[in-house]
Order: C-alpha cells, then sequence, then structure tokens
C-alpha cells in the first residue's frame, strides 16, 4: 500500500478513531474528550490540505480493497470529492468547538460527540467513495448516526422526529440500494468517471435506465429534501444547534445534494442524462423545491424552523445548477454546495447563540437583539445577505452563475425562479433583520448565566464569526486560487473536458 | 496624476470609506471613527479633481475580478458625488460624532459612502453591481435612522421597491451579460452594444430602465423618493437627492444601449414618461407642505427633464456626444443645486447673528440654478434643448420638445418658489449650530463655480447656446412666479399626500383613518385596528401554512416507508417488464 492511500485512508480515520476513543472515555473526562476531538478535527483538516493540493497537482490518491469477486471497496480522492472532504473538514472543526461550549454541562456528552464524529466520518466516506458500492455504505451510516444526534435531547417531540427520519431516509435507502442494485446487475461494479459509465449500454436499455435513475433520484432527494420528500427536515430541526447546524450545512442534506451530483455526473455522465431526457424535469423539480421552500419559510415565526425551510430551497439550488446543462450551470451548482454550507452553518449557529443567550426561539422575541449582541447579529445579517444572494456574499456568486447557465442552458424561466426566489429571501430574512437591529427590546431576556467577557460564550462566539467570514471572503475573493469558486471551476474543467 | 499615485487614488476612493466602515468593528476604535467620516468622501474628490480618465487597475481576485476606473462621464459624476458626501458630512457632523445612535448612523454612512463611490468607479459588472447593492442596503440605516413612524414608513415602502429594483436590474444584467464576448467576466462598457444585439433586447431594455428607475425616481417607482427624503435627517436627504438619485442615471448611461440604431419606440417611451414625470411631479409638489418634499419632488420632475435626454439619444443616435455633454451638464448642475436646498433647509432653522440678507441669497442661488437663471442651470437647459437640434427624421413629438422643456420650467419655477416660501415659515425655529454653515456654504458656492470645472476635463460646453437661449429661459421664469403669485393670493394647496398615488395602491390605511374621523374615532386607535387586521392577514398565511404542512406532510409522514415500498415494488415492477 502506497503513502498515498494511506493519508487518505487517514483522512476517514482521524473521526473514526475518534469516535472509537470517545465513546470509550468515561462521561466525565470532559478536558480530554475536547482535546481529543480538537486534535483530530485540525489533523483531518491537514491531511485533507495535503490532499487538495496533490489533487491539484493531478496525483492519483487510491485505497481500495476486494471485498467479494466483483466488489470493491473503493476510495479516491478526485476533484469534486476534494470539495465536499474539504467543507466538511473545516466545518467539522467549528462546530466541534461549537458543540463543545453549546453542550457545557449537558449530560450524555460522550454519546453525543461519539456519534457526532461517526457522522463525520460517513460525510467523509460519502465524499471519497469511489464507487457506488462504497458510496451507499457509508449513506446508510451516515443515516444510522444522525439518529441518535437527532433524538439526543430524549424528548417527546425529538423522539417523533426521528422516528419520522428514519421513516424517510431507510425508505430513501432501500429506493437507493435497489438502484446500485439494478446498476451493478447492468455494468458491473459501478466506479464513479467523469464522463459516466452508462452511455455505451444498448439503446434498448434506455427506459430503464430512466426508470433506475428516477428511483435514484428519489432515494437520494430524501436527504436532499427535495419536495415532497422534505418533510423529515423541519421537524428534525428540534435537535440541538450545533446538529442542526451540521446537518443543514453538510452532513445529511449535502450528502443527498451531493450523491445527485455524483449520480448525474460520474455513472450516467451530464451528457448522457441531457441526451435522456433526464435533466429537464430534474430542473423542474429543484425549482418547485425552491419556490416551496421559501414560501413555507415566509410563514415560520420560529427561527430555527424558518432557517429549516430555507435550506429546503437552497439546497435544491444545488439540484438546479447540476440540472443545467452546460460548464456554467455546474459551476454554479457545485460552489453553492460550498457557499450554502458556509452561509446556513452561520445562520444555524447564530439561532444557537440566541437560543443560549437570551433564551430566544422566536423571530417575534428577537426585537433589539442587535444591540445586546452585535457580533453575533452581524455573522446572522451577513448570513442572510448572502442567502438573498446581494453582493458581495457567496450566495451573490452561486446565483450569478446559476442564472447565467440557465440562460446558456436556453433555460431562461430558471432565471425567473432565481429571482422569485431572491424576493422571497428577501421578504422572510430581511424582516429578521429589521427586528435584531432597529426595533427596540420588548422584553427581558432571561439572562441568567454569564457566558464570559464576549456577548455570549467564546465557543459558542468564535465558530460563528469564523463562517460568518468565509462566507464572506468565499464571495469578496471568488477570484482568488483556491477560492470556492476556483474549486468548482477545476472539477467542471476535469468533467467537461475529460 | 498617474502611475502609482494614479492607482492608489482609484483604490482609496471607495476603500477609504470602506475601510473606516469595517474598522469600526473594533469598538476600541469606535469613538474616533466618528469624526473622521466626514473626510472619508476627500480621496474621492481628490480623485475626480486630479485623476486622468482612461486608468485603470485591475483587482483580479476581487469577486469574478474587479477593475477600476474613470471616463470623462463618470469624473463628473465623481466629483459631484464626492463633493456633496463631503459637505454633507461636515454638516451632518453633529449625526456623525454625536447623538442618539451615532455611531450606527457613522456606519451607515461610510458604507452608503462606499457603495456610491465604488459604482461610479467599477468598469465590470460584477463590482458595479456590487457596490449598488451595498449603497441601496446601507442607505436603509440612514432613512430610518430618526426611528418615528415616518421614518418606518418611509423605509418600508424604500426597502420593497429597493429590493424589487435590485432583482429587476440583476436579470437586466445577467440578460445582458450572456450576449457579450466573456458572460462570466463582463465589462460595463461592452453592455449596450451587447444589448443592442441581444434577442431579449426590450426585455433587457425594460428591466434596467426600471430596476434602475428605482432610484431615479420613475414615475410609480418614485413613492420612496418623498417618504425617504421627508423623513431622513438633512444630510442624509441631501446625499439621497444629490447623489444617490445620480446612481440610477449613470445606471442608463453605462448600461442602455444608447446611440444604436432601431431604439425608436424606446426612445419615445422614456421621452414620453419623462415628460409625464416632469410636469405631474411639479403639479403635485406645489401642494406639498413640507420644504422637503417639495423639492423631492423638484427631483423626480429634473429626472423627467434627464430622461429626456436620454430617450431622445435613443431615438436620434447621430445626436448621441451632444446629448451625452448635455446629460451631464444637467447631472451636475442639478445634484449640486438639490444638494444645497436641502442643506438649506437645516440652516434656515438656525438662529444665527448673521445677516439674515445673505442667508437669503444663498438659499435664493441654487433655486434660481434650477429655475434656469444661473450659468450652470441656464447652461445645462441649453445643452439639452441644443443636443435636440437635428435634422435626422423625427417622431411628432419631437418638434414639441423645446416647448414642453419651457412649459415645464414654469413648473419648476413654481416649486422653488413654493419651497422658498415654506422654508421662510420655518425660519429660526432651532438654536445655532455653527458648523451646519460650512457644508452647506461649500455646496453652495459650488453649485455657482462647478461648471467651470467642465471645460478644464475636456467638456464642450456650448456657452454661445447658453447665452442665446437667455431669452427663452426667462419667460418660463417669469411666468412661474406670476403663477406662483397667483396661487399665493387666491389657491389653496390641495390635500395630496406624500407619496401621493401610493394611497390608491394601498387604500386600506388611508380609508380607514378617513372613516374612522368621520365617525369621530382618533387616529391612533383606526391605527391600532389596522395593526389588529394586519395581524390577523399574517395569522391566515400561517393557518393555511399550516394546513398546507399537513397536507403535503402528515400524509407522508405516517407511512412514508410504506410508501417507498410501494414505490420501489412499482418501479421494481416497471423495470422487470423492460428488462
Amino acid at each position: 500500500m502506497t503513502w498515498n492511500a494511506l493519508i487518505l485512508f487517514g483522512v476517514l480515520a482521524t473521526s473514526l478513531v475518534a469516535s472509537a476513543v470517545i465513546f470509550l472515555l468515561a462521561e466525565s473526562r470532559h478536558t480530554t474528550r475536547s482535546v481529543f476531538n480538537l486534535a483530530a478535527a485540525v489533523l483531518k483538516l491537514l491531511l485533507v490540505g495535503w490532499i487538495v493540493w496533490g489533487v491539484y497537482q493531478n496525483i492519483d490518491y487510491e485505497f481500495r480493497f476486494t471485498i467479494i469477486e466483483g466488489v470493491d471497496f473503493i476510495l479516491r480522492a478526485d476533484a469534486l470529492g476534494m470539495m465536499f472532504v474539504g467543507l466538511s473538514s473545516l466545518l467539522w472543526l467549528f462546530t466541534t468547538i461549537y458543540a463543545i461550549g453549546y453542550l457545557e454541562k449537558a449530560p450524555n456528552r460522550s454519546r453525543f460527540f461519539g456519534f457526532f464524529s461517526l457522522c463525520v466520518a460517513s460525510t467523509v466516506g460519502i465524499a471519497l467513495a469511489g464507487n457506488l458500492f462504497t458510496f451507499l455504505l457509508f449513506y446508510e451510516l451516515l443515516t444510522l448516526s444522525t439518529y441518535p444526534l437527532v433524538v439526543h435531547r430524549g424528548t417527546r417531540e425529538s423522539l417523533r422526529a426521528g422516528q419520522v427520519y428514519l421513516y424517510y431516509t431507510l425508505g430513501g435507502g432501500a429506493l437507493l440500494l435497489f438502484g446500485v442494485v439494478a446498476l451493478h446487475v447492468l455494468v458491473g461494479d459501478t466506479e464513479f468517471v467523469p464522463g459516466g459509465v452508462l452511455s455505451g449500454l444498448d439503446p434498448s436499455l434506455h427506459p430503464l435506465l430512466i426508470g433506475i435513475f428516477l428511483m435514484m433520484i428519489i432515494g437520494l432527494g430524501v436527504k436532499a429534501a427535495l419536495f415532497p420528500l422534505h418533510a423529515w427536515l423541519p421537524m428534525a430541526m428540534v435537535a440541538p444547534a450545533p446538529v442542526s447546524a451540521l446537518l443543514h450545512a453538510v452532513a445529511v442534506v449535502k450528502a443527498g445534494a451531493f450523491g445527485i451530483a455524483r449520480l448525474v455526473y460520474d455513472v450516467y455522465g451530464i451528457e448522457f442524462a441531457f441526451s435522456l431526457g433526464l435533466l429537464g424535469p430534474l430542473a423542474v423539480a429543484a425549482s418547485i423545491t425552491i419556490i416551496y421552500g421559501s414560501l413555507r419559510a415566509l410563514a415560520q415565526d420560529d427561527l430555527k424552523k424558518r432557517l429549516a425551510f430555507s435550506t429546503v430551497s437552497q439546497v435544491s439550488y444545488i439540484i438546479l445548477g447540476i440540472s443545467l446543462f452546460g460548464p456554467v450551470g455546474t459551476l454554479g451548482g457545485l460552489v453553492h454546495l460550498l457557499h450554502q454550507g458556509l452561509m446556513k452553518i452561520t445562520l444555524f449557529f447564530c439561532a444557537g447563540n440566541y437560543a443560549e443567550t437570551l433564551g430566544v426561539h422566536k423571530i417575534s422575541e428577537l426585537d433589539g437583539a442587535g444591540q445586546r449582541m452585535p457580533a453575533t447579529s452581524v455573522a446572522f445579517t451577513l448570513g442572510a445577505f448572502g442567502m438573498i444572494g446581494i453582493p458581495p456574499m457567496a450566495g451573490f456568486i452561486s446565483k450569478w452563475y446559476l442564472g447565467m447557465g440557465a440562460l446558456q442552458a436556453e433555460m431562461n424561466w430558471v432565471l425567473g425562479v432565481l429571482i422569485l426566489s431572491s424576493l422571497l429571501n428577501a421578504a422572510y430574512f430581511l424582516p429578521i433583520l429589521y427586528r435584531i437591529w432597529f426595533r427596540r427590546r420588548q422584553r427581558l431576556w432571561c439572562e441568567g448565566k454569564v457566558l464570559g467577557r464576549f456577548e455570549t460564550s467564546g465557543w459558542l462566539l468564535l465558530p460563528t464569526l469564523a463562517t460568518a467570514a468565509f462566507a464572506l471572503v468565499a464571495g469578496v475573493l471568488a477570484g482568488m486560487p483556491f477560492s470556492p469558486l476556483y474549486w468548482a471551476d477545476l472539477i467542471v474543467s476535469r468533467e467537461y473536458l475529460p | 496624476m498617474s502611475g502609482f499615485l494614479g492607482t492608489a487614488a482609484l483604490l482609496l476612493a471607495p476603500g477609504v470609506p470602506l475601510a473606516l466602515g469595517v474598522l469600526w468593528g473594533v469598538p476600541r476604535l469606535r469613538r474616533h471613527i466618528g469624526p473622521l467620516a466626514p473626510w472619508a468622501a476627500a480621496p474621492a474628490l481628490l480623485l475626480a479633481l486630479l485623476g486622468t480618465p482612461g486608468e485603470t487597475v485591475e483587482l483580479s481576485w476581487l469577486l469574478f475580478g474587479g477593475y477600476l476606473g474613470l471616463t470623462e462621464t463618470t469624473r463628473v459624476f465623481l466629483f459631484f458625488t464626492a463633493l456633496i458626501w463631503f459637505a454633507a458630512g461636515i454638516h451632518g457632523r453633529g449625526h456623525l460624532a454625536e447623538g442618539d445612535h451615532c455611531e450606527r448612523f457613522c456606519v451607515f454612512w461610510l458604507f452608503t459612502l462606499a457603495g456610491n463611490i465604488g459604482l461610479i468607479v467599477a468598469l465590470d459588472v460584477a463590482l458595479f453591481y456590487t457596490s449598488f447593492a451595498l449603497m441601496t442596503f446601507a442607505a436603509y440605516g440612514l432613512i430610518v435612522h430618526d426611528q418615528n413612524e415616518t421614518a418606518q414608513r418611509a423605509g418600508r415602502v424604500y426597502l420593497v421597491l429597493a429590493v424589487l429594483g435590485e432583482a429587476l436590474i440583476l436579470m437586466g444584467l445577467l440578460l445582458a451579460a450572456r450576449a457579450t464576448a466573456a458572460p462570466l467576466l463582463p465589462m460595463l462598457a461592452e453592455l449596450p452594444q451587447a444589448i443592442a444585439g441581444a434577442p431579449e433586447r426590450d426585455l433587457i431594455i425594460a428591466s434596467l430602465w426600471l430596476g434602475f428607475g428605482v432610484k431615479a425616481g420613475l414615475p410609480l417607482l418614485h413613492f420612496s423618493l418623498p417618504l425617504a427624503y421627508g423623513a431622513a435627517p438633512v444630510p442624509v436627504a441631501a446625499a439621497l437627492a444629490g447623489a444617490m438619485i445620480k446612481a440610477g442615471l449613470l445606471g442608463w448611461l453605462v448600461t442602455l444601449p444608447l446611440g444604436f440604431v432601431g431604439l425608436q419606440h424606446w426612445g419615445t417611451i422614456i421621452i414620453l414618461t419623462g415628460l409625464f414625470a416632469a410636469f405631474a411631479a411639479a403639479l403635485i409638489g406645489v401642494n406639498q407642505k413640507q420644504p422637503r418634499i417639495v423639492l423631492a419632488y423638484s427631483s423626480i420632475s429634473q429626472m423627467g427633464l434627464v430622461s429626456v435626454g436620454i430617450g431622445a439619444w435613443m431615438v436620434a443616435p447621430e445626436q448621441g456626444p451632444l446629448l451625452a455633454v448635455a446629460i451631464t451638464v444637467f447631472a451636475l448642475h442639478h445634484s449640486l443645486a438639490k444638494a444645497a436646498l436641502f442643506l438649506g433647509t437645516e440652516v434656515v432653522r438656525h438662529r444665527t447673528r448673521r445677516p439674515v440678507l445673505w442667508l437669503w441669497v444663498g438659499l435664493g442661488i441654487p433655486a434660481l440654478a434650477l429655475a434656469g437663471l444661473m450659468p450652470s442651470g441656464l447652461v445645462a437647459k441649453a445643452s439639452l434643448k441644443y443636443g435636440l437640434l437635428t435634422d435626422a427624421p423625427v417622431p411628432e413629438v419631437w418638434s414639441y420638445l423645446p416647448l414642453l422643456l419651457g412649459l415645464a420650467a414654469i413648473g419648476t419655477t413654481a416649486l422653488m418658489a413654493r419651497h422658498l416660501w415654506l422654508l421662510r415659515l420655518e425660519a429660526g425655529r432651532d438654536d445655532a449650530q455653527p458648523t451646519a454653515w460650512h457644508g452647506w456654504a461649500l455646496i453652495t458656492a459650488a453649485t455657482v463655480l462647478g461648471i467651470l470645472l467642465l471645460p478644464l476635463w475636456g467638456i464642450e460646453v456650448p456657452w454661445m447656446a447658453a447665452v442665446g437661449g437667455l431669452p427663452d429661459a426667462l419667460w418660463p421664469v417669469a411666468a412661474g412666479l406670476v403663477l406662483a403669485a397667483l396661487a399665493w393670493r387666491w389657491l389653496r394647496p390641495l390635500p395630496i399626500p406624500p407619496a401621493d398615488v401610493l394611497v390608491l395602491l394601498t387604500p386600506l390605511p388611508g380609508l380607514a383613518l378617513r372613516a374612522g374621523q368621520a365617525l369621530g374615532v382618533t387616529g391612533p386607535a383606526v391605527r391600532r385596528a389596522l395593526r389588529h387586521l394586519e395581524a390577523k392577514a399574517l395569522d391566515r398565511y400561517r393557518s393555511a401554512d399550516h394546513r398546507l404542512g399537513r397536507f403535503t406532510e402528515h400524509l407522508w409522514r405516517r407511512d412514508a416507508s410504506l410508501l417507498f415500498a410501494l414505490l420501489l415494488a412499482v418501479v421494481a415492477l416497471i423495470g422487470i417488464r423492460i428488462a
């Protein structure tokens, strides 16, 4: 086994080992656990940085062993996968810091952080999977490792949400499994190859391929919260804030969106998918989800619930981008995979800060919060502007590329969807900002605990500011090497010019 | 200025206010930034005075790749924009460094300024749009600064229109950029030609005209102007009316396909809308009871006249060079005069020991300029008429244009008379505040002298046409004054609310208040009832949402796994069938 394969395995192993060790640690070993957790996250980030540089220089990283004849376990680092790995490692570090502060003195922290690491390990596995089999393995592992996180609080509501979550994701997983098996029967072990592996099949099989595509999209669409498969997501927001942040920004919904990207680009191949006429309906489904999510978000008074519906809407931007035939649309969708993660995690961190510091959960109670918590509120403002797509935030870059991609794919109606969605986003984010900054405080906040010398605990504040800064910098410095846009451009050039 | 200095000046002009705005985030520095804020416009002013058009700076790391630079036209825009912000900043020192929420005011001030300067020096579309958005959204914080009910309403109307405008502009820019050679890094200079040849030409022109029209006070998109100018602190109103309104005009100038043939219909539409705005705004404006709102309508009216120039450029492309000069001169003249008028509304309220005569001379200068009797106004109007003289075949309305422009000047004179009359009633209301003088005096002086800079910058001002146009300029002023005198003697203003037909678009509050008055119910009670109704409507939406949620979610929620199993079976059956 080569060094490169070992390094690649190391990326996965850091969080797997962390998970195992944390499960074994006694509940009271708070400091050891935190140190270990953070060390693992930093180590992983360093390894990822190393590989990103290698992938940039076209070095192959592959780890493979044969399970049974014809079924391999493959980890491989390509540009698309590294994009997702990079996002999850970066945000894992910040979310870990945040969670340490958030769960201070809460019960069952060992269990929480153990599954938390396992969840990140699955995400990394999904990103690095080199074939459908490996992908499916980690996809299901993700379902199982997030369930304990969703029900972490153990309340009736969270157990109920967890149950619904399982129904949906296991159902979707079953459909996906069926699709994977069907493809396996058709072409054997389905490795991910830019340009896809199916275009050479006999034309008489095309209807079957369409059926399989539909099935797998439904399977993946559950996690990506495509309408009408999204119902679990707003319910799952009963989970603790760091979990919601991770679920909405990196782990679950992104795994679905990323899976769709893999399916379209590396299994079917975008040109083949286009010739089968699969992209148009996908674009329609994504557009419906975008508008539907925004309309629902408008009605919510619970801050996290509004953010949850906003996720439903925003994740479909990615799927919309994937369904636009042409390099620019692809670029828009892929870059939004990163941008949405950075912006949404910021917003959820902020929601958590408001809840922990002021005891505020509802939007109508946020009046005057900007005076009390200016730094958090600035972060929230940046995140919200990004979601609306106001420049120079990262969201604007996504929107510009998606719009241009739609025009170049001759799908001008998509531009209307994007504009309408921006207006709706403005309609549900700007009133929150108005309350935060311009209303006078209406009620007493329950500020019992002293949370350090900042406006709230430093553990909560620093990750929030860091991700907000990333969301700003990803937009302002989009032209720099190794910006999200730059990396997405690299992926696209490798996908469209094999 | 060239080479290193030129590059530095281009970067510092938007960079200094932006950097000060960012540094404001450091609490320890905050109290030092307030006193510096008025000076944040100084680098831009220096750039306008000493910079060389044609020089560019490339910032490849910024957005999709940013380009900064000056052109002959944008240098003039930069000059008056920076000067107005500078003067308004000096005038508003009280707001910036002390007083309620001065810290918040200061940061919004700096960001709005940075956006306004940035959009002028931007050469690429992304940076232009970014700066435009920064200016638009930061200005909201300035408009609602006073936090009273009027300011909140103004802010709400402003924001709704601004968001709509931004969306329209984005749509127009995207469609236009697609038609350029490099859609992912479009330069502003490429847009007009691309639009002229684009298949969606009409859609693009419509979205850009309307989108920028929100800023420039196009009829029916103008509601935020009178409301915001009336509610914002005076220095903000001066910056809004002098500088930011011209951002809309600049947007038209740099994006619309001016100078290309075959846009007669658009030209005619824009001319007619402009004329409508010029007259309707004058008619509504003279009935207003607050000086600042009168001025707002005067702005709408004047922007209508400028858009006659834009429309004429589309109808008669060969007149382009002359009309470009006319529009630039007009923009300079109107901006400086309007900013002076706005700052004057506060100066007049301060009791002072200075001779009253000089105060009124100072207040009268920009008013006379707008009416067309000071050199700047005279040149502006004459160059517009001069630009309209063409031998090319033109629509019928064309031959009436000089006369209509003259009639519009009657309206302007009447508005100015009304403004000064209302101002007289407010004189000496507040205690003296000496700093308020400097900014106002500076901008008033610039109103007189600013026009002299244009020849230095290589813009050929048609002086002779202006001298020849003097008789033409006199009769409307005389007629306007006579009208004003007659009106003062015999007419009473009609009760037209500050945002005129907005009450017809949102009729409920007005009707309810009126009905309440008739029934003897007080205003606050009616407002409470309205708020209750609003809450009820929101509840309706929420409960509809809830039902929708039940419909789409509960249905699936209960039996999701069963449903997936069913789906699986169906798809499997289809698969087996086909295989």
